[in-house]
């Protein structure tokens, strides 16, 4: 991620414009970009980006009833397919509730038409929930697993 | 009705035109949709939304992959891939076919014989269509300098990979012949990966007529009548007319049976266009080129021929054969389409993305507005910039172009700045209202004189 065009700020806005998150922030390089849909809402401190991607979009918010911590931190579908929680079946996952990760840790793998992406964790951190079942259908953007980062 | 379940791998209006014919039809649907289109008027109709992938067209619904597996996963037995996009994908229809799901549109196969323009004239020459005077495979400008001093110029030189004016010169001598030949091949290069080009003989005042079928599968074609789509802008048509009032009956009748044989000859199935060039002064036309899909224009034929070609479209996917024979389809009145984009005539054409603050589209008897626009919508700016058609249908053109500039004169959008100042121009002038055009008179007469204050 080497240089932030005026474009992608623009691209990165019409999806804010159409999600039904409340607030977006985001740390990248030099930039840092906070919006929201409440009148006169400020910033809290800035969740540091991991640079691996999936886009390790901020505050969780939708999965349960709002009970999931500010800080903890969701790995995201990067695009619509089949979730694998496991390199094969019947093998162990990849991941375990309450196993420690490294950004570099395979958390899932996304299948399209039998061409298998691998999600790594994105960040440092404990993996709180995983909040897809095996082999279900999984769109973009979708919350896959919690993992509260590292203090 | 063969099929239970359709996945719309589409946006904007025709999104919303398919969800809504296959509802009519008893069947379910599933739109897969960008991110930027999780809240559009398809999404709330349709019965499920899946999302494919960001924003981006090639991230999302450009990647058949993703799309088919999209249908597979949702448990859809056909899929519609509507116009642009991948609808004219062989490789789309071939996974389909290997998936099991059926395909809304021709087969792999045909969608490949009449991808390529070299392939489609070679059909056509077999069927026995006119076709302007052209060259095979080209080589270097040489060859083609030695082909045009054949069949005289002026000529233009074609991609044969692909159409909308990439890798087309018009050359009136042999230098500019020599000149614009890289050119071309470097454009045909960029745009469709294949710098191929032939040469065909360049017909100076050519109207664009085309003949909408829909083919059985089994060697039967029906015809919808022609349509005129002259008025262009850099070969992307603005206004869309049905019939064309220009043809005289023998010369449409005629048309209409070369398009035919056309597509009979490879037994083409789905909703199909066969584009010709009319050379007026000589009552003459000639072959261009097969759509392998349906089109943006296809309203004006449903609206004179009274056809839902959405609705045949799911069924001759789903096996079964349309009640309908060729003496069933006959042509009503006149019928006009004018395309609504959100682009600013005034800046060049520039795309003008944004929030529609004001939508209210005409309506009223004859008047019909396929759009998915609404007020508070997003214009996104990573896809074509078509907001709306405004179709009219009255009993002779005179009273459809009234109706017309009655249907522009009402229309009402803010927010976002469109064409409508100027369609409401064009469908003013004496030109237009005796239907004195060609493909070159918005460029060449109107535009010139555009926006310059009258004498």
């Amino acid at each position: 991620m080497s240089e932030i065009k005026p474009r992608d700020v623009e691209a990165l806005l019409e999806i804010f414009e159409t999600s039904d998150w409340r607030e977006m922030k985001l740390k990248l390089d030099g930039l840092e970009l906070f919006v929201s849909k409440t009148p006169g809402a400020r910033p809290a401190a800035f969740v540091e980006a991991a640079p691996p991607a999936p886009v390790a979009a901020a505050p969780a918010a939708k999965p349960g009833g709002g009970t999931t911590p500010d800080h903890w931190v969701s790995v995201r579908a990067p695009n619509l397919g089949t979730f694998y929680r496991a390199p094969k079946p019947g093998a162990p996952p990849f991941v375990k509730v309450g196993q420690h990760v490294e950004p570099t840790t395979e958390v899932c793998l996304i299948e399209v038409m039998k061409l298998f992406t691998t999600v790594f964790a994105g960040v440092a951190g404990t993996v709180r929930q995983v909040l897809v079942e095996d082999t279900e259908l999984v769109e973009f953007d979708q919350p896959l697993v919690l993992i509260e980062p590292d203090a | 009705m063969g099929l239970r379940r359709v996945l719309i791998a589409n946006r904007g209006e025709i999104a919303l035109r398919v969800v809504r014919a296959a509802k009519s039809l008893g069947l379910e649907t599933v739109l897969a949709a960008s991110a930027a289109d999780r809240d559009s008027l398809a999404a709330r109709e349709a019965d499920r939304v899946v999302v494919l992938g960001p924003a981006p067209a090639r991230a999302s619904y450009l990647n058949a992959d993703l799309v088919v597996h999209a249908a597979k996963a949702t448990g859809c037995d056909a899929l519609h891939p509507g116009y642009g996009f991948l609808s004219e994908r062989a490789a789309l229809a071939r996974l389909c076919e290997e998936q099991g799901v059926a395909f809304v549109g021709p087969t792999s196969q045909s969608i490949e014989a009449v991808g390529d323009k070299l392939a489609a004239r070679r059909l056509a020459r077999a069927a026995g269509v006119a076709m302007t005077p052209g060259s095979a495979k080209l080589e270097s400008a040489e060859a083609a300098l030695a082909f045009a001093r054949e069949i005289g110029f002026p000529v233009v030189t074609k991609a044969s990979a692909g159409g909308g004016g990439r890798g087309m010169v018009v050359a009136r001598d042999a230098r500019a012949l020599v000149e614009g030949f890289e050119r071309a091949a470097q454009e045909a290069r960029e745009a469709f990966g294949d710098g191929t080009l032939y040469l065909e003989r360049y017909v100076e005042r050519a109207r664009h007529v085309e003949v909408q079928v829909v083919g059985l599968g089994d060697g039967r074609v029906l015809h919808f009548g022609e349509r005129d789509c002259s008025m262009q802008r850099r070969y992307q048509k603005m206004i869309e007319e049905a019939p064309a009032a220009a043809l005289p009956a023998a010369t449409r009748a005629r048309l209409h049976k070369a398009a035919v044989d056309l597509l009979a000859s490879i037994k083409y199935r789905n909703a199909g266009t066969v584009e010709f060039l009319y050379d007026v002064e000589c009552d003459k036309f000639y072959f261009m080129e097969v759509n392998a899909r349906i089109q943006v224009e296809h309203p004006v034929s449903e609206m004179i021929s009274g056809a839902d070609l959405i609705t045949l479209q799911l069924e001759v996917a789903g096996g079964v054969a349309p009640a309908l024979a060729q003496r069933d389809i006959s042509a009503h009145g006149h019928a006009v389409e004018a395309r609504i984009l959100a682009e600013d005539p005034a800046r060049g054409f520039l795309p003008s993305p944004g929030r529609v603050t004001r939508w209210r589209p005409p309506h009223g008897e004859g008047v019909r507005v396929d759009s998915a626009m609404f007020e508070g919508a997003l214009v996104p700016p990573y896809y074509d910039s078509m907001i709306a058609k405004l179709i009219v249908h009255a009993p002779d053109r005179p009273r459809a172009v009234a109706r017309l500039r009655e249907a522009l004169a009402a229309f009402e959008v803010e927010g976002v700045a469109t064409n409508l100042p100027l369609l409401r121009e064009v469908t003013a002038h004496p030109d237009f209202l005796d239907n004195r055009l060609d493909t070159r008179w918005l460029e060449n007469v109107f535009l010139p004189h555009y926006g310059q204050p009258r004498e």
